[in-house]
């Protein structure tokens, strides 16, 4: 009982705080059809500060700690975006009207990490006065790139497999009926024919997609944000501009998520309704995955609640920004309707709007 | 008398364009345009302003200009056949006469 007062009172809270606010009020506002418009050109650079600012908070923090309390909060990242992809191949890709590859891509979407709701989750923790490593932001790559490299080698092992398998099955096909070929097998465009005629093994590369990774626009200026706080003295910059200007940013961002979620919910409902299912439960047991693990490196190394909570908010979290593509690129055949509109549309506000104030709360009310 | 050429229009997926700019230059042609554009098709509405954080959204548009007929099938085939079933795109040709290009008529001029 005492939980859920703790997590109602927490939600209220959150509903008034200008994260949640903006995100609310840019779906209203998208649902009323404003012609509001922001640039694009606005929000590349407004992803670009917020992640600098972490970067900068992150290298200025692991300048002065010692390093090796890292180590396990960060092995817990990377199992978590691991497992998240494991997850929706062995349940979401299992439901009806579900292909396998939008699946393991909508779960590579789910792993990976948004940074946006990541600045969230730590304006949360900062305007509640939680204490947490300054480095936890520090561990948005250790999730974000093991679970979209995770799901493109999943989705090409399964391609490659069940490439062969028809091939197989074509070939005992022809030897039993050599005249007999309906007009209905025949490809029905000239590309699916060379597709078809293709060397059946495409091997992933693993190197390729990290790099890819590393040099998308949101990791890239983590990192760089994080080298410049290790190894230079930004303290200047970061005091007058990059702390300050975050709220504001992050609150211009949170309002075109808003839009852009409701937008993409009419998408959404041209593919099967189990998307909606999956990204509702999702956030919320990746997260739980996560706090379970943040919860050993609490009682082991005394990693604290807020960034336990920090871990469970990025592992709830679905990336908006640099995975989208990766996993176009990455693979090609999923649907991206599918797992782009699960996350965006569903997957980002119940991380922002339920997952941070449940964990939260759940951290308080286990931690006092 | 302006130099005959053909020019090749590619609109596809933003995610393609590295791949497809390689592609074109190892065709041989001297040199494309690309820009950031928007529409409607079989996909869906692609890139219609709506705000987005990322870019998988957008769609590019490639105009080519190759001197014959062969270069552009050459890049048009490529093209289509490693990305079109799985990407959203579309390619035609047109005539054109180019009447000012250095890169495209050579030294001697385009011949006005």
């Amino acid at each position: 009982m005492d939980f859920l007062s703790l997590f109602v009172m927490d939600f209220v809270k959150q509903l008034q705080s200008p994260t949640l606010a903006f995100l609310i009020g840019g779906m209203v506002i998208a649902a009323l059809g404003s012609e509001l418009v922001i640039p694009d050109a606005i929000c590349t650079i407004i992803v670009f500060m917020l992640l600098t600012k972490i970067g900068l908070t992150g290298g200025i923090a692991i300048r002065n700690s010692n390093l090796t309390e890292m180590v396990l909060p960060m092995i817990c990242a990377v199992i978590v975006g691991v497992i998240v992809v494991f997850i929706a191949r062995y349940t979401l890709a299992k439901l009806p009207k579900v292909k396998v590859v939008d699946a393991i891509a909508t779960g590579g979407l789910f792993g990976a990490v948004s940074g946006s709701t990541m600045a969230a989750g730590l304006t949360v923790l900062e305007e509640q006065n939680i204490p947490y490593e300054a480095w936890a932001g520090a561990l948005y790559p250790f999730m974000d790139i093991p679970a979209l490299v995770t799901a493109i080698v999943v989705a090409n092992i399964y391609l490659n497999k069940k490439k062969r398998k028809e091939a197989a099955k074509a070939l005992e096909q022809e030897a039993v009926s050599n005249q007999l070929v309906a007009a209905g097998d025949y490809p029905s465009s000239r590309q699916e024919y060379l597709r078809q005629q293709a060397p059946a093994d495409n091997r992933v590369k693993i190197w390729p997609i990290i790099e890819e990774s590393l040099r998308g626009p949101a990791l890239s200026a983590m990192l760089l944000g994080l080298a410049l706080g290790i190894f230079t003295q930004p303290d200047s910059v970061y005091k007058s501009f990059y702390d300050p200007l975050f709220r504001g940013l992050l609150s211009i961002l949170m309002l075109v998520m808003g839009m852009e979620a409701w937008s993409r919910i009419g998408e959404l409902r041209k593919v099967a309704q189990w998307y909606v299912v999956y990204s509702v439960v999702a956030p919320f047991l990746h997260g739980l995955i996560a706090f379970g693990l943040g919860m050993i490196a609490h009682y082991t190394t005394g990693f604290s609640m807020g960034g336990v909570v920090i871990l469970a908010v990025i592992a709830a979290s679905s990336s908006d920004i640099s995975g989208p593509p990766t996993l176009r690129a990455g693979i090609p055949s999923a649907n991206p309707s599918a797992y782009i509109g699960a996350s965006t549309a569903i997957g980002t506000p119940i991380a922002i709007g339920l997952c941070i104030p449940f964990f939260l709360g759940l951290a308080q009310s286990l931690g006092g | 008398m302006a130099k005959p050429a053909k020019k090749l229009v590619i609109v596809t997926e933003k995610v393609l364009l590295k791949k497809i700019a390689t592609i074109i230059e190892e065709a041989g042609a001297s040199g494309y345009t690309v820009l950031e554009t928007g529409g409607k098709g079989s996909r869906n509405v692609r890139s219609t302003g709506h705000p987005n954080v990322s870019d998988t959204t957008t769609n590019i548009k490639f105009e080519v200009l190759t001197p014959d007929r062969l270069m552009a099938q050459t890049i048009a085939s490529q093209v289509a056949e490693k990305y079109f079933t799985d990407f959203a795109g579309m390619i035609y040709l047109c005539d054109a006469e180019v009447l000012y290009g250095q890169s495209f008529c050579g030294p001697e001029g385009c011949g006005i």
